[in-house]
């Protein structure tokens, strides 16, 4: 049976540490632009951590959402890629596909979540930082976009390792760079086929909401909430 | 009262229109390679990236060169090794290859690969006498890849799952028995791997290769 890889992102545990968003640039080679251009838009994050503030001074809470690519069903950046760089995979990813890229950054403006982006230079690494780059993911070129892969380095190499050993994918060990880094495990990633995956039992939580809902993109990460989280009998 | 007509285009000699057209494509073109430059750059941007053709060509010598598929056959190599010796003494493939059954990468040989054998076997031979000297002053052979992909295809390729799938050696690389230093014998062209992999029902899905 195919996969269907979906993630549940605990809000409540989510601490703001951005060792996600460490993790991710690390794994997936993602270049820096410099104080300059991230400026003006051009910083490349696969994962960011959104802050928010409730309350009123001095009660004042701040609540903190790792938004990362929400592998959407109903993707709106794949409609309107021009030469199907953006499209779905068997296992429900949206992919990118660096060499059918044309940069023409449609896919980046029909994201409802700002969560593509365009390599507006050819990246390059102070050294000796060219010497932890990861063999496994290549390095996207300037005019070319890119966006969260789920890790699909690590998928492949799960997929392929547990062919070879003629097994079944184990629920909880097959991790992205982010889930894998959280300390508070605030991130949980797994196959939402699979009804008994801790994924596909917390997309199904009371307390689980999927980001810009109201769009009908069907994303595949659910947040989970305590509701309401503000009540003084919470914390 | 009859209006004015506008000019016809033919009003505009064809000699300025094709100036017009060079003009727009080539000020295109340097936006594209470096953009946010003025056009007519120098060759590095202003972040000391290289000047780029297209996003997979860093001129239009390598576009032409891709586009034709004309490089060499031949790799030079540092040192006379022949496959067909080895191969007609029985040796076989993953003997000195030896990672092509556990991971992504074959693996090249290295001097002490090379010694486990040559240590015991053809040892009055001038090259292998090299080889032992080699080995002496710590040096190592660097090997010059035969077959690669080009950083902008962006392939990712393993060989383990392959040869679990029992692709033989000879599909992708030819037929080595006949070669002495390996040649690119199999042009590996994306329909190359594709029609295999409809051949033998293996995923046709673009992430399968390329991320």
């Amino acid at each position: 049976m195919a996969y269907r890889w979906g993630m549940a992102v605990d809000l409540d545990k989510c601490t703001g540490c951005e060792a996600c968003v460490t993790a991710c640039h690390a794994e997936n080679n993602i270049p820096t632009v410099g104080s300059q251009q991230a400026a003006r838009g051009r910083a490349m994050h696969w994962i960011r951590v959104e802050r928010y503030y409730e309350g009123n001074f001095p009660d004042v809470r701040v609540k903190f959402r790792p938004v990362l690519c929400q592998q959407c069903d109903n993707a709106p950046c794949e409609a309107v890629c021009p030469t199907y760089a953006a499209h779905q995979n068997e296992d429900g990813l949206n992919a990118q596909v660096y060499n059918r890229c044309i940069g023409t950054r449609y896919c980046a403006n029909a994201c409802s979540y700002n969560v593509r982006f365009f390599n507006f230079f050819n990246p390059e690494w102070v050294k000796p930082l060219n010497l932890q780059l990861n063999p496994d993911v290549s390095i996207r070129e300037v005019g070319v976009m890119e966006k969260c892969t789920f890790c699909v380095q690590r998928i492949k190499a799960a997929k392929i390792t547990a062919k070879a050993e003629d097994r079944g994918l184990v629920d909880g060990v097959l991790q992205p760079a982010c889930a894998q880094a959280c300390p508070t495990t605030a991130l949980i990633f797994g196959d939402l086929n699979d009804p008994n995956s801790r994924v596909a039992r917390l997309s199904h939580s009371p307390r689980g909401s999927k980001l810009l809902e109201d769009l009908g993109a069907e994303p595949k990460i659910t947040y989970l909430d305590k509701q309401p989280w503000h009540e003084p009998d919470t914390y | 009262m009859a209006f004015p007509r506008r000019k016809a285009a033919g009003a505009w000699p064809y000699w300025a229109l094709a100036f017009l057209f060079v003009v727009t494509m080539a000020t295109a073109a340097c936006e594209f390679a470096s953009p946010g430059q003025p056009s007519g750059a120098a060759d590095r941007s202003r972040w000391g990236t290289p000047a780029v053709f297209t996003p997979a060509h860093a001129t239009a010598g390598d576009a032409i060169k891709s586009f034709f598929d004309s490089r060499p056959d031949t790799v030079a190599q540092p040192f006379d090794f022949s496959h067909q010796i080895h191969l007609s003494k029985g040796a076989v493939c993953t003997d000195c290859h030896t990672g092509v059954e556990q991971g992504p990468r074959a693996g090249l040989p290295n001097v002490n690969t090379c010694m486990i054998c040559h240590s015991q076997i053809a040892t009055d031979r001038p090259l292998i006498q090299q080889l032992t000297k080699m080995q002496e002053q710590g040096l190592d052979l660097n090997w010059n890849r035969v077959y690669d992909y080009q950083p902008q295809a962006h392939v990712r390729f393993n060989h383990a799952p392959h040869i679990r799938a029992k692709v033989a050696c000879s599909t992708c690389h030819g037929n080595q028995a006949e070669q002495t230093v390996a040649r690119r014998a199999v042009n590996m062209t994306m329909s190359f791997c594709v029609n295999c992999h409809k051949e033998k029902q293996a995923s046709n899905d673009c992430l399968t290769c390329h991320y």
